[in-house]
């Protein structure tokens, strides 16, 4: 089991579109991929339970991914972060 | 797989699988029926019909947007062990739906998760937000 954080830098956080992004990518991995925020821990592959951290721009969120695949997961995940989810030039 | 109907009054419908559409940025299979402000529920009734007979042999679930409404009453005859009717759809309902119907679960506990996806998200933001920071 590996453990990431990253701080939330795309303007909207996660919101609908980008949590579709996020959970969308976390179902592709074999790992168990959960993301942890403000005291809360949500599957990262349910598009619903992201949404319900309603996680903002500037803070840190962590991602926590167990299984064959773990690290890529972890890795391939905070580069979406870091893109910004691609809605941001 | 599954199939999806969403019967609503006006064009409800129309746009929650517009907007589901657009978050998820890809086209679904959903139908939809704008239940007409002056229909008597007959057009209705048949295009349900035809939707059904398409999909014959499939669980289908009818999304509708109100318990006790025409476009829910006229869904009650079509009621079997594969053919489910779920009130008050809205958009973390249908959101659950086309991310949760492939899930290798049995039809009964898909409905039942799309049912807890849509209540689910509805909240009171200030009691929500407390609860989380208290």
């Amino acid at each position: 089991m590996i453990q990431q954080t990253v701080e939330i830098t795309n303007k909207l956080g996660l919101h609908a579109r980008a949590s579709a992004k996020l959970s969308h990518l976390a179902n592709a991995y074999q790992a168990d991929v959960f993301l942890i925020y403000d005291g809360d821990r949500v599957n990262a592959k349910s598009l619903l339970g992201i949404l319900t951290l309603a996680a903002s721009v500037g803070n840190s969120i962590s991602i926590e991914a167990d299984g064959s695949d773990e690290e890529k997961a972890v890795t391939e995940i905070i580069a979406l972060f870091s893109a910004k989810f691609d809605e941001e030039s | 797989m599954i199939k999806a109907l969403v019967i609503t009054h006006g064009n409800l419908g129309k746009e929650l699988i517009a907007v589901a559409e657009g978050i998820l940025e890809t086209k679904s299979d959903i139908d939809c029926i704008c239940f007409d402000w002056k229909e008597d529920g007959t057009r209705s009734v048949q295009v349900v019909e035809g939707f059904l007979k398409k999909y014959k042999g499939s669980n289908i679930i009818i999304f509708t947007d109100m318990f006790g409404g025409s476009p829910t009453n006229i869904c009650f005859k079509f009621l079997k062990k594969n053919i489910e009717i779920i009130t008050g759809v809205n958009l973390p309902g249908l959101l659950k739906y086309l991310t949760y119907r492939e899930k290798n679960l049995s039809f009964k506990a898909i409905v039942k998760e799309i049912k807890r996806g849509a209540i689910d998200g509805i909240n009171i933001v200030g009691e929500y937000l407390g609860e989380k920071k208290s």
